[in-house]
């Protein structure tokens, strides 16, 4: 028994090591160069042969210690197993911690602007990450072109406030319309696609809102995007050093010395506070009819039908209340940025968005803050080594899938219960 | 002979050049178990899925006799046919919401008057008094029907975790919560054991006698069908070949000679 768990495992990552060697040899081993203004092959056999061997070798020390259940052999991973439980069962003392952390973190005294900086990015991420969740995790509607929302309310964020000159708050709900109803749009479609069909005309909604904007240049400005966003001001108090004559801005009207920090705090208010919206939101539509049909669904369509549910309302209210918090997000980016072009709603900002739901477990809204905090401060962390980014981030998915495969927090609460059974733990 | 409940007249179905039901009449009466059996391929689920609306049949019609209204069938289209005209289902292969807890399954089948009473979702969020009543009244109908299976003490735990025999019977109760006028199950007893399937026969019992309402079965375990079917209807290759009480069915050359072939 274990003579022959041991062979088949060596003969499993000899097979991987086979596989990697296919991949690898030609992307990595056969590098062009130029040289003399033509283009040589320099190849680099070394280096596939470490890889080669770190693969074969990662997937016979899983296939050991991971893979196999058998006592003797195997190690039980104890450490994850006390994790699991840990999140599992402290999972509304986490979330509360984090939301008191991030009330108090721009007054920490190590907080500085770098910080600030990532942390406004994630806390997008994460609403972002939120309210895709309710299509993916919730209404299990695999959606890879969710940065089209986040688009198309960035920019009519920035045309209704440059061109009319309307305030944030104004704009902020007109853009969050106009995202919900190309979430519609995008739902007429695809109401009778599942699963991996859906992925792909999805994906292609992203890109042909990408391309859209980038060619409808007389609106759009194109591939030059779109400057002079205006700023949002404080309830009508704007930031800004050197007010114009007789103006009230935000440190006049509170006897404060100008910093800009000042509006970068305010910042990070807002998004916080629209994050937080979002997961109030979710979690209260969770425990509604409407909510528990988006589940069900997931579960299973034909039921459903059998029901009386109507699958197709059920559908475009999900991608559309989806997409609405999507243009949200994209209207507090545009404000940030006050510059907006095609360039930053890539199809890999709908892979990161997914890579999040997925990875933090799908349905589950603390999930999804680890899994942001994971993984877009594990690209933070590698900015300075620009070309490892990448790897790391495939490689922290790797991890993830290994050790959790169903997500980090994958536990699911009923919306309503008979008993109270937290009462009888 | 009771009121009609449901009127199948000259039913057709096909699916290209093959006949699944071929120009099918029979009646199911109210407050009446009415059996659709005959051996495999016969066209049984086909009857069901052309009446629940999820096949569009060729031809013929399907009357639903509603108190002061004769619906028919062929208007709605899938999941139409339970919302609008009371028509309740289960599957051959269960197909309960096996990540959604029991309690949950229940009040997925109450969607459309929670949903209605939710104000499409706006009054729920504000947990208008309305809604919450509305609320609380649905999961009494759920507990109502949980106490009857008795699995209320596993309300909260996933149905998928249920073993198989409670599955059919939740499944059963969760097509009872829409509230309807006829009901379909398709094969229920499949995979249970004697003692489940007695206590189907019982629960089976209770909703024709206690909720008056009609109930179509298709079945292969003849204990079940000999037992509680008033009315049974025997199909073969799509047609009928014999139609009358369980045990006229029993002694019918006709069937014997469907399930067992003629003599040499």
């Amino acid at each position: 028994m274990r003579k022959n768990f041991l062979y088949s495992s060596i003969k499993d990552s000899l097979f991987t090591g086979l596989i990697a060697l296919a991949l690898f040899g030609p992307i990595v081993g056969l590098r062009t160069v130029a040289k003399n203004e033509v283009l040589v092959v320099s190849p680099k056999w070394f280096i596939v042969l470490v890889i080669v061997i770190v693969c074969a070798l990662g997937r016979f020390l899983t296939n050991l210690y991971i893979y196999n259940r058998d006592q003797k052999f195997g190690i039980q991973s104890t450490i994850g197993k006390s994790i699991t439980n840990f999140l599992d069962t402290k999972g509304t003392q986490i979330a509360l911690s984090a939301i008191i952390f991030s009330v108090i973190f721009p007054f920490l005294p190590f907080t500085d602007r770098y910080l600030m900086d990532i942390a406004i990015m994630m806390l997008t991420y994460i609403m972002l990450g939120w309210g895709l969740n309710i299509v993916i995790g919730l209404a299990g509607l695999l959606d890879l072109g969710y940065v089209a929302f986040y688009a198309v309310g960035a920019y009519s964020y920035a045309l209704f406030a440059i061109h009319f000159g309307w305030s944030f708050w104004i704009c902020l709900p007109i853009a969050g319309i106009f995202a919900a109803m190309f979430g519609v749009l995008l739902g007429f479609p695809v109401l009778r696609l599942r699963g991996d069909y859906l992925a792909i005309v999805t994906l292609a909604f992203g890109e042909m809102i990408r391309i859209l904007l980038l060619n409808w240049y007389q609106l759009t400005k194109g591939p030059d995007g779109l400057t002079g966003i205006p700023r949002p001001s404080f309830f009508g108090l704007p930031f800004k050093s050197f007010p114009d004559e007789g103006e009230q801005t935000f440190h006049t009207f509170f006897g404060l010395e100008y910093s800009p920090m000042q509006r970068i705090i305010f910042l990070y208010y807002l998004i916080l506070v629209l994050a937080l919206i979002t997961n109030l939101f979710t979690i209260k539509i969770r425990r509604l009819p409407i909510g528990r049909a988006w589940e069900a669904l997931r579960e299973d369509e034909i039921a459903c039908k059998s029901l009386g549910v109507n699958p197709r309302n059920t559908k475009l209210t999900a991608f559309a209340i989806g997409a609405m918090f999507g243009g949200f997000a994209g209207s507090f980016f545009a404000t940030r940025q006050a510059f907006i072009s095609p360039e930053s709603f890539t199809f890999i900002e709908s892979a990161i968005i997914v890579a999040i739901v997925v990875l933090g477990g799908m349905g589950s809204q603390t999930g999804v803050v680890l899994a942001t905090v994971f993984l877009i401060g594990l690209i933070e962390v590698f900015r300075d080594f620009e070309s490892y980014r990448m790897i790391a981030f495939g490689g922290a998915m790797v991890l993830i899938m290994i050790f959790r495969p169903r997500g980090i927090l994958a536990t699911r609460k009923p919306t309503i219960t008979l008993q109270k059974k937290e009462a009888t733990k | 002979m009771t009121e009609k409940l449901l009127d199948v007249e000259n039913l057709t179905m096909k699916f290209g050049g093959l006949l699944a039901i071929d120009n099918l009449s029979f009646s199911a009466a109210k407050d009446q178990i009415t059996s659709i059996i005959g051996p495999n391929g016969a066209g049984k689920t086909t009857v069901f899925n052309c009446l629940t609306g999820f096949y569009k049949a060729t031809a013929g019609s399907m009357f639903l006799n509603k108190e002061n209204e004769r619906l028919n069938l062929k208007k709605f289209s899938d999941f139409k046919v339970a919302q609008k005209a009371g028509v309740a289902r289960t599957f051959q292969n269960i197909r309960l919401f096996p990540q959604m807890s029991v309690l949950e399954n229940l009040m997925v089948a109450q969607h459309n008057k929670l949903m209605d009473a939710s104000g499409f979702t706006i009054l729920g969020l504000f947990n208008a008094p309305s809604f919450v009543n509305k609320e609380k009244e649905a999961v009494e109908i759920s507990k109502y029907w949980l106490d009857i299976i008795g699995l209320t003490h596993r309300a909260d735990d996933d149905a998928g975790d249920l073993p198989y025999g409670d599955q059919r019977k939740l499944e059963i109760v969760r097509a009872m919560c829409i509230n309807p006028h006829l009901l379909c199950l398709d094969e229920p007893a499949a995979g249970l054991n004697a003692k489940e399937s007695a206590e189907l026969n019982k629960l089976l019992l209770f909703i024709k006698k206690e909720k008056k309402t009609g109930i179509l079965l298709i079945e292969h375990d003849m204990s079940v069908v000999m037992e509680i079917s008033d009315h049974v209807v025997v199909l073969n290759y799509g047609k009928k070949i014999f139609q009358g009480s369980a045990k006229e069915t029993k002694n019918s050359p006709a069937v014997i000679e469907a399930y067992l072939g003629t003599e040499e």
